[in-house]
C-alpha cells in the first residue's frame, strides 16, 4: 500500500459524501464503521512503519502547481505518526459515545469531514497543503459548535473561527515570505516543508518569520493572551466537539511548532526561548488558578487543558531530545486524558443537563462505575505516575530543567495546582452524601459509554506503564530533528542550547 | 485643397475589428428578427446570444497577438486578447441566467439581448485599444446599454438604480474627458504609447499638470471600479438591479476597467511616479478596509455582496499598484477565480428571487430569508456556504488561490505591510460571509416551506450553479494551466 496516507486522508471525506445518501436511522452505525476502518488503517500504518528510521516515510508527492512550487506532498515520521493515530482513535471513541439525537446525520457527516482535515494537517509536508487542511478544519468545527452547542453557541463558534482564521492568515503571509526567500536562495519556488528546513536564514529574518508563524500557531494552542476563545468554545460546544477540539485540534498548534518553527528557525527559536517560556508560565499558573475558581465542571477541564498545553509548549522549547519527545508524548496523553474528561462531563450532562458542581455530590455512590473512571482520569490529569500524563509531563519538565531550573520549578507548580483543582472537583461532585434528590436515580454508564471510556482508560494505563512502543519512534525522529537543528544553527548561543544526545555521548 | 487619402484595405487590418463586429451585428440581428416575427420565446434569444458570443470568442482566439489595425487605433496585445476572452466567457455564463422559470418583464423584450450584445461589444472596444477616445467610446457604449438593462427590470428600485448609475457614470465620464484633455494638452496625443514617449522624452517636466490629469483619471476609474471614496453608488445599484445583472456588473465591467487602468497607469508606475503609487496605495487600503467594515452592518445579502465586491476590487487594484508581471498575472487569475464564485453566489440569490416580500419590506434577500436553510434545503445551503467560504478566502476554494498569488506578489515586491493589511482584511471579511453561514446553518428556520429558495430555478440555472460549484471547489487543478496562459499573454504585451 504505497498510497496509504492518501487513503487515510480521503477515506473519511469520501465516506462523508456517501453519508449524505445513508438513511438517518442507520447513520450512526455507518459513522462508527467508517471511523473504525479509518482507525484500523492508521494502526496498519503503525505496523508497517519503520521505527528505527528517523526521516519521512510513506512519502507521496504530486505537483499541483509546479510553476509556484505547490505540491501534494505527504509523509509521516515518528512525530506525526502517533498524532494521526490519536486523531482516528479519538474520532472513533467519540462517535461510539455520541449521545446527540438532534440532526445526527449532519453531525456525523461533519465529524467525518473534520477527520479528513485532522489527518491531513498531520501528514502534509507542503506548507500550502498544511494550510488548506488547517483552515478547512475550522469549518466543520464551526458548524458543530454553532449547531449543537449551548445558549451562546453562535457567539462561541464565530469567535473560535475568527480568532484562528485571523492568526493563520498572518502565518500565511509568513509562509509566502518564506517561499520568496527560498526562491531568492535557490531560484526555484517551493512550499515543501522539508525543503524549507534546509534553508539557512539570517537571525533577523528568522525572528520576524518566527513571530509570524508563532502568532498563527499560538492562537490555536492557545497561548496566553490569545486563549480567550477556548473557554467559550468548550463551554458551548457539544460533548463530541469539546472532545475533538481538546484532543486533536489544539495539537495542531503544538505540532506546528515542532514541525515548522523549530527546524525552520532554530536560532530564532533559541532567541525566543525566554519570552515563550514566560508566556507558557503565565499560561500554566494563571489558567490553573482560573480553573480552581470555576463552578462549572467543563470549564474546570477547559482551563486545565490550557494549563497543560503550557507545559507542552515549555517542553517543546527545551530544545533537547527529552523535552521535545516529552512534549510530543504529552500531546498524545493530553489528547487521551482531556478527551476522556470532556466525555465524562458529557455523560453527566446528558443525564442532568447541568454541569455545575454545586448540583452534584455523592455521585460515586449513585454511579460507581462512572466514579471509578472519573477517578482514574482525574489522577491521570494530575500526572500520577503509571499514567500516560506522568511520562509526558515529567519528560517535558526534565527537558526544560536543563534550560532554566527556576522556570521549571515554577512550572512544576502546575502539578500541585492541578491536583488542587481536579481533586476538589472530584470531592465536590463525587464524595459526600447525595445532597440533591435529583441525583439519586441517575443511571450508571451504559454500554456505549463504558466501551468508549474503558478503551481510553486502557490506553492511559498501558502507555503509562510501558510507553516504549510509542516513545521509541518519537525519540528516533526527535533526536534526528534536534541534531539537524544543532547543525543548522548559526549563532553560538543556539549551538550551545540545542543539545542533541549524540554530541553528549561523544563528549563523554 | 486637401490631399485625397488613399487607404488600402490591407492596411486597415479589419480582422482586428472582427470580434466587436460579430457582437454588434449579432445584437442588431436579434432586433431585426424581432421586426420580422413577434412574440418569440426568450429561450431563442438566449441561445442566439450564446451562439453569437461563441463566434465572437473564436474570432478573439484567432487574433494575432501584437497587431495594430484600423489607422493604428486598435491594439491587439496579450492583455487585450486575454481580457476579451474573460469578458466573453463571463457573458456566456451569465446570459443563461435569463432562463428563469418565473416570468420576468425584461427578458420578454428582444431588446434586452440586443443591448446585452452591444454592451459586450463596447467592453471589447474598451480593452482592445490604447487610444483614449476609443476607450471613451467603448466605455460609454457599454455603460449606456448597461443603464438601460438595469432599468428594464421594471421596479421602482431599478429605475432609481439606473438613474443613480447613470449620473455617477456621467460624472465619471466627465472626469475621464478632463483627464484625457490634460494629457492631450501636455503631449499632443491621445494615444497612450505616444503619450508615454513624449513624456519620457521630456523627462516628465510638467509633473504638476500631469498629476492633475492623472487625478482626474483616477477619479474616473474610481467610479467605474467602485473604489472608495467613489463607491457610493454600488450597493444601491446592486440592490435595484436583478441579481443576475448585479453579478454580471461585479465582474465584467470591472475587468474591462482594470485593463484600461493597467494601460494608463502602468508606464507611470514603472517610470517611478512615486506620487501615483502612494495615492493608489492609499486608495487600495481604504477600499479594502472601509468596504469591509461597511459590509459588516448590511442587512441584505445582495448589499453585502456589493460591498464585498468593492473590497475584492480593492484587493485586485493592489496588483496594479505593485506593478510587476507577477502581480499583473495574479490580477487576471484572481478575477477569473472571482468570476467562478461570484457567478455562483449571485445565481443562488437569483433562483431564490420571489415577488412577495415576506421577510423585509425593502430587501429581496435579507439574511432572515436564509434562516435554517440547512434543514429545509441541505444541498442549497452547502452550495451557498461553499461560495461564501470561497469569497472569504478559505482554502482550497477558488478565491484563496487568487489571494495567495496577489499576496505573494506583494511580498515579492517588498510590500509586506500591504500583504499583512490584506491578511487582516481577509479576516475581517470572514465575519460577514460567516454571518450568512450562521443564518443558514445555525439558526432555526422561520415559517418557510423551502420552495422559496428554488422558486426561480430551472434546469439551465441549476446547471450554471453546478458548474460554478465545480469550478470553485476544484479551482486548484485549474490554477497551473490558467496561470500558464495568463502569464504568456501578460508577458507578450510587456506588462
Amino acid at each position: 500500500m504505497d498510497y496509504i496516507l492518501s487513503i487515510l486522508v480521503f477515506f473519511p471525506a469520501v465516506a462523508a459524501l456517501l453519508g449524505f445518501i445513508v438513511s438517518k436511522d442507520s447513520i450512526r452505525v455507518y459513522g462508527i464503521t467508517v471511523a473504525f476502518i479509518e482507525f484500523a488503517l492508521s494502526l496498519w500504518l503503525w505496523l508497517s512503519f519503520d521505527g528505527d528510521y528517523a526521516g519521512m516515510q510513506f512519502v507521496e508527492s504530486v505537483a499541483l502547481i509546479p510553476s509556484f512550487g505547490i505540491s501534494y506532498y505527504l509523509g509521516v515520521d515518528g512525530i506525526s505518526l502517533f498524532i494521526v493515530i490519536l486523531s482516528t482513535f479519538i474520532t472513533l471513541v467519540g462517535l461510539i459515545a455520541l449521545s446527540e439525537t438532534r440532526n445526527v446525520k449532519n453531525m456525523i457527516i461533519s465529524i467525518l469531514f473534520l477527520e479528513m482535515t485532522m489527518v491531513g494537517v498531520f501528514v502534509s509536508l507542503d506548507a500550502i497543503l498544511f494550510y488548506v487542511f488547517w483552515e478547512l478544519s475550522l469549518v466543520p468545527m464551526l458548524y458543530i459548535i454553532g449547531a449543537w452547542g449551548g445558549n451562546l453557541r453562535v457567539y462561541a463558534a464565530i469567535k473560535f473561527f475568527l480568532y484562528t482564521f485571523a492568526g493563520s492568515l498572518i502565518m500565511l503571509v509568513g509562509m509566502l515570505v518564506m517561499a520568496y526567500l527560498y526562491y531568492q536562495a535557490t531560484g526555484v519556488w517551493s512550499f515543501s516543508i522539508t525543503e524549507w528546513h534546509r534553508l539557512l536564514l539570517p537571525l533577523d529574518y528568522q525572528i520576524w518569520l518566527f513571530i509570524a508563524f508563532f502568532i498563527g500557531l499560538a492562537i490555536k494552542i492557545p497561548m496566553f493572551p490569545f486563549h480567550t476563545w477556548l473557554p467559550y468554545a468548550h463551554g458551548q460546544a457539544p460533548t463530541i466537539g469539546s472532545v475533538i477540539l481538546a484532543a486533536v485540534l489544539l495539537k495542531m498548534g503544538t505540532y506546528g511548532l515542532v514541525r515548522l518553527t523549530l527546524p525552520m528557525f532554530p536560532d530564532a527559536s533559541v532567541y525566543m526561548i525566554m519570552p515563550v517560556a514566560i508566556l507558557s508560565l503565565i499560561m500554566i499558573i494563571y489558567t490553573a488558578m482560573v480553573a480552581y475558581a470555576q463552578e462549572d465542571m467543563k470549564q474546570v477541564i477547559a482551563y486545565s487543558s490550557i494549563s497543560h498545553m503550557g507545559v507542552i509548549v515549555l517542553g517543546t522549547f527545551a530544545m533537547n531530545p527529552e523535552g521535545i519527545a516529552g512534549s510530543v508524548f504529552f500531546m498524545l496523553s493530553h489528547g487521551i486524558v482531556s478527551g476522556a474528561l470532556f466525555m465524562l462531563v458529557g455523560v453527566i450532562y446528558d443525564r442532568r443537563h447541568t454541569k455545575l458542581m454545586s448540583e452534584f455530590g455523592g455521585l460515586a455512590k449513585v454511579m460507581p462505575k462512572y466514579g471509578l473512571i472519573m477517578g482514574i482520569m482525574v489522577m491521570a490529569s494530575v500526572g500520577l505516575p503509571l499514567t500516560m500524563s506522568f511520562v509526558g509531563e515529567f519528560l517535558s519538565l526534565v527537558g526544560f530543567y536543563k534550560v532554566s531550573p527556576i522556570i521549571t520549578i515554577l512550572a512544576g507548580t502546575s502539578i500541585i495546582l492541578g491536583a488542587v483543582y481536579m481533586l476538589s472537583l472530584y470531592r465536590k461532585s463525587f464524595f459526600g452524601e447525595v445532597v440533591n434528590e435529583k441525583n439519586r436515580g441517575l443511571k450508571d454508564l451504559n454500554k456505549k459509554e463504558s466501551t468508549a471510556l474503558w478503551s481510553l482508560v486502557l490506553v492511559t494505563v498501558w502507555l503509562g506503564i510501558y510507553p516504549k512502543p510509542v516513545l521509541g519512534p518519537i525519540n528516533t525522529s526527535v533526536e534526528s530533528l534536534v541534531s539537524f537543528m544543532h547543525q543548522k544553527a548559526i549563532t553560538q548561543k543556539a549551538k550551545e542550547t540545542i543539545k542533541p544526545t549524540v554530541i553528549e555521548r561523544e563528549a563523554k | 485643397m486637401l490631399e485625397p487619402i488613399s487607404v488600402s484595405l490591407e492596411s486597415l487590418n479589419l480582422g482586428t475589428l472582427a470580434p466587436m463586429l460579430v457582437a454588434i451585428c449579432g445584437g442588431l440581428a436579434i432586433i431585426i428578427i424581432d421586426l420580422i416575427k413577434k412574440d418569440l420565446d426568450k429561450s431563442l434569444y438566449v441561445m442566439l446570444s450564446i451562439l453569437v458570443l461563441f463566434v465572437d470568442l473564436m474570432a478573439v482566439i484567432g487574433l494575432q497577438v501584437g497587431e495594430r489595425g484600423f489607422f493604428d487605433i486598435m491594439l491587439i496585445d496579450g492583455i487585450a486578447v486575454l481580457s476579451q476572452i474573460i469578458i466573453i466567457v463571463a457573458s456566456m455564463l451569465f446570459i443563461p441566467l435569463a432562463l428563469t422559470s418565473k416570468r420576468f418583464h425584461e427578458f420578454s423584450y428582444p431588446e434586452f439581448f440586443g443591448l446585452f450584445l452591444l454592451m459586450v461589444g463596447g467592453f471589447q472596444f474598451m480593452v482592445a485599444t490604447d487610444n483614449l477616445i476609443l476607450v471613451f467610446i467603448g466605455l460609454e457604449t457599454a455603460s449606456l446599454a448597461l443603464y438601460t438593462l438595469i432599468a428594464m427590470h421594471n421596479r421602482e428600485k431599478s429605475f432609481e438604480a439606473a438613474i443613480k448609475y447613470f449620473i455617477m457614470g456621467a460624472l465619471g465620464a466627465g472626469f475621464f474627458g478632463m483627464g484625457s484633455m490634460i494629457l492631450y494638452a501636455l503631449t499632443g496625443s491621445v494615444e497612450l504609447y505616444k503619450i508615454e514617449e513624449v513624456l519620457a522624452a521630456g523627462g516628465y517636466q510638467n509633473l504638476t499638470i500631469l498629476l492633475v490629469g492623472i487625478s482626474f483619471l483616477i477619479a474616473a476609474f474610481g467610479f467605474k471600479l467602485s473604489l472608495v471614496p467613489f463607491h457610493t453608488w454600488t450597493p444601491d445599484v446592486y440592490e435595484g438591479a436583478s441579481a443576475a445583472l448585479a453579478g454580471y456588473m461585479s465582474v465584467v465591467p470591472k475587468i474591462a476597467a482594470f485593463v484600461v487602468v493597467l494601460r494608463v497607469f502602468e508606464f507611470l508606475i514603472s517610470s517611478n511616479v512615486v506620487w501615483l503609487r502612494d495615492v493608489l496605495y492609499v486608495l487600495v487600503v481604504l477600499t479594502m478596509t472601509l468596504a469591509n467594515i461597511m459590509a459588516l452592518v448590511q442587512k441584505d445579502v445582495k448589499r453585502m455582496l456589493a460591498f464585498s465586491s468593492i473590497s475584492h476590487a480593492g484587493f485586485v487594484m493592489a496588483a496594479i499598484m505593485i506593478g510587476t508581471t507577477q502581480a499583473h498575472s495574479a490580477l487576471f487569475l484572481y478575477w477569473v477565480l472571482f468570476l467562478f464564485t461570484n457567478l455562483g453566489a449571485f445565481a443562488m440569490l437569483w433562483v431564490s428571487r420571489h415577488k412577495e416580500s415576506k421577510w423585509h419590506e425593502r430587501f429581496d434577500h435579507p439574511y432572515e430569508k436564509f434562516s435554517g436553510m440547512i434543514q429545509i434545503m441541505p444541498v442549497g445551503a452547502v452550495v451557498m456556504a461553499i461560495f461564501m467560504l470561497s469569497l472569504a478566502g478559505v482554502p482550497p476554494f477558488s478565491i484563496f488561490w487568487g489571494k495567495l498569488y496577489i499576496m505573494s506578489a506583494a511580498v515579492n515586491s517588498d510590500y509586506i505591510i500591504l500583504a499583512l493589511i490584506m491578511a487582516i482584511n481577509s479576516a475581517i471579511s470572514a465575519y460577514y460571509y460567516l454571518k450568512l453561514i450562521v443564518y443558514m446553518f445555525l439558526k432555526s428556520p422561520e415559517e418557510n416551506d423551502g420552495t422559496v429558495y428554488m422558486k426561480n430555478a430551472s434546469k439551465p440555472l441549476q446547471t450554471i450553479i453546478g458548474l460554478s460549484v465545480f469550478l470553485t471547489i476544484f479551482a486548484v487543478l485549474a490554477v497551473e494551466p490558467m496561470m500558464g496562459i495568463i502569464t504568456y499573454y501578460v508577458e507578450v504585451s510587456g506588462f
